[in-house]
């Protein structure tokens, strides 16, 4: 990674500072919550899972949307490096940006069900296959934002994004072999488990390429 | 030797969907100020986003500071200082942050230029972006733009959130830039009077096209009103170089592209006042003389 590529992932931490810690600081609220008991569990989860998904989809705005919209986008390709260039910085600098928080709320839920007298030990793998969803979801957001300066289809983009969350996990407890080991006292990493691990590690290659391939190699960028 | 050319523009063609720019050759020399001047719409911002790389042309060549563009762009913009008038600074972080952002990156920074243009801008560092008024931030861009001390500037429509004095400070600044013979910059705007302060070159564009270029003493020597009292029941035949004929009775006012000695010589005893043109007449003749040739 060149000096530009730094200094411009630098600047992304610096821009989005109290997005990421703001958020951080509420995920871990929520866990704080969710290890108050089997009652205030749901409400925790509720806030720790909102927090993630609301922060991938306010980061990828502000940091593609509207830095474009408010022209800002501008000064950055007046600066030594190519539109292809730039595509490639923003996304590793967004992916970071929202890998840290990310990482931090994972680890912290994955150790909450863990540790917290009382919850299954079976929730692990249903923990794990959510939080790489979350991933996910935000590499589609990201990959969204980087292809379109259309807000009408970024509106869509963030709207189906967002209902991913419920299909999602909708479609998870309808997997009978997966649903059947919540309650366990031990985790069980069966195929079904695999099997959606490797259709989220295959979106992510997919929606984090895919800019490489397409968005990066544009004739005109305004 | 001959010193490579700071913008060189072969036959460029670039279409969208409303608009086309078409067949533009152009060329800016080391330490040169060329005013490009059009309306709006007029294909300026293309044509500055092909120079920047922003666009990749249909056909023709662009070469800036010697480098093909768009593909060798992150290299030609090491040594390009580009500011346009829709450009945004960052609205969350202050311009101290914005002068630090753009050192680091550049190894010819010059802070204590940075520090100068700062008192004579009258800018706060401190300062977030988003507290900062439209004439202030379109400094503060110029600023980090100049600091950079970049071998060409290209300049779109700069001053056009400028109250006069502001405009003045800036233009004065750009006159300091072309000290150094081997800097260079290309300044757009429909502001003629800014223009024909500051530039040696000038090119008019109108409608996609490049419809004259030439030094700036070159237009002012060339272009004249001629006003004239003709005898009743004579005309004046058709001439070449003549741009335009408005008649009012036996008063006939004629622009010429091309005045001379010769010209006024014909016309003999009829002449009754030769007036020289500023830019802005020039201009507007000169697009109106090419939108009736080409049928427009």
């Amino acid at each position: 990674m060149n000096m530009l590529a730094r200094k411009l992932i630098a600047k992304e931490f610096y821009l989005n500072r109290w997005l990421i810690a703001g958020s951080t600081l509420a995920g871990l609220a929520g866990l704080l919550v969710a290890a108050g008991g089997e009652m205030r569990f749901n409400i925790g989860m509720v806030t720790w899972l909102t927090t993630i998904v609301a922060f991938g989809v306010v980061l990828a705005m502000l940091g593609i949307a509207t830095e474009r919209k408010e022209r800002a986008l501008q000064f950055v390709l007046s600066l030594p490096l190519s539109p292809g260039d730039y595509v490639r910085i923003k996304l590793l600098g967004l992916l970071l940006c929202f890998f840290v928080p990310w990482a931090i709320l994972s680890t912290g839920a994955v150790v909450l069900i863990g540790v917290m007298p009382g919850l299954p030990d079976g929730l692990l793998p249903f923990a794990v296959l959510l939080c790489g969803f979350m991933l996910a979801n935000f590499s589609l957001v990201l990959c969204g934002a980087l292809h379109t300066a259309s807000e009408g289809l970024m509106t869509l983009v963030i709207i189906v994004t967002n209902m991913n969350v419920t299909l999602f996990i909708f479609l998870i407890g309808g997997i009978e072999s997966l649903n059947f080991h919540l309650h366990a006292p031990a985790p069980v990493w069966n195929n079904a488990f695999w099997t959606v691990l490797a259709a989220e590690i295959a979106t992510l290659a997919v929606t984090l390429s895919l800019p490489y391939f397409v968005a990066a190699r544009r004739r005109d960028f305004n | 030797m001959t010193a490579t050319k700071h913008i060189e523009m072969h036959a460029v063609r670039k279409a969208f969907r409303f608009f086309t720019l078409e067949d533009l050759t152009l060329e800016l020399g080391p330490g040169q100020i060329m005013g490009f001047v059009g309306p709006n719409g007029a294909g300026k911002s293309t044509s500055i986003r092909l120079m920047t790389g922003l666009l990749t042309p249909d056909a023709g060549e662009v070469r800036v500071l010697g480098h093909s563009m768009p593909r060798e762009q992150a290299v030609a913009k090491r040594d390009i200082g580009f500011v346009s008038d829709d450009m945004r600074l960052f609205a969350h972080a202050t311009l101290g942050w914005h002068m630090q952002f753009v050192a680091s990156i550049y190894p010819g920074w010059d802070a204590k230029y940075a520090q100068t243009l700062v008192k004579r801008f009258n800018l706060r560092p401190e300062q977030n972006v988003s507290g900062l008024s439209s004439g202030e931030h379109a400094k503060a861009v110029l600023l980090l733009a100049l600091a950079r001390r970049p071998r060409l500037l290209i300049l779109d429509e700069p001053t056009s959130g400028l109250d006069p004095v502001a405009r003045h400070e800036v233009l004065s600044e750009f006159m300091d830039v072309l000290r150094d013979e081997d800097r260079s910059i290309l300044f757009s705007s429909h502001n003629t009077v800014d223009v024909e302060r500051i530039s040696d070159r000038i090119s008019f564009i109108d409608r996609g096209r490049l419809i004259d270029s030439s030094d700036k003493e070159d237009f002012l020597e060339r272009w004249r009103r001629i006003q004239l009292q003709l005898p009743a029941g004579t005309t004046v035949p058709d001439l070449p170089h003549v741009v335009s004929r408005v008649v009012d009775g036996q008063f006939v006012t004629l622009t010429t592209n091309r005045f001379s000695q010769d010209l006024l010589a014909f016309l003999g005893s009829n002449v009754r006042d030769v007036h020289r043109m500023s830019l802005e007449e020039i201009f507007v003749a000169n697009v109106m003389h090419h939108r009736e040739t080409r049928g427009q």
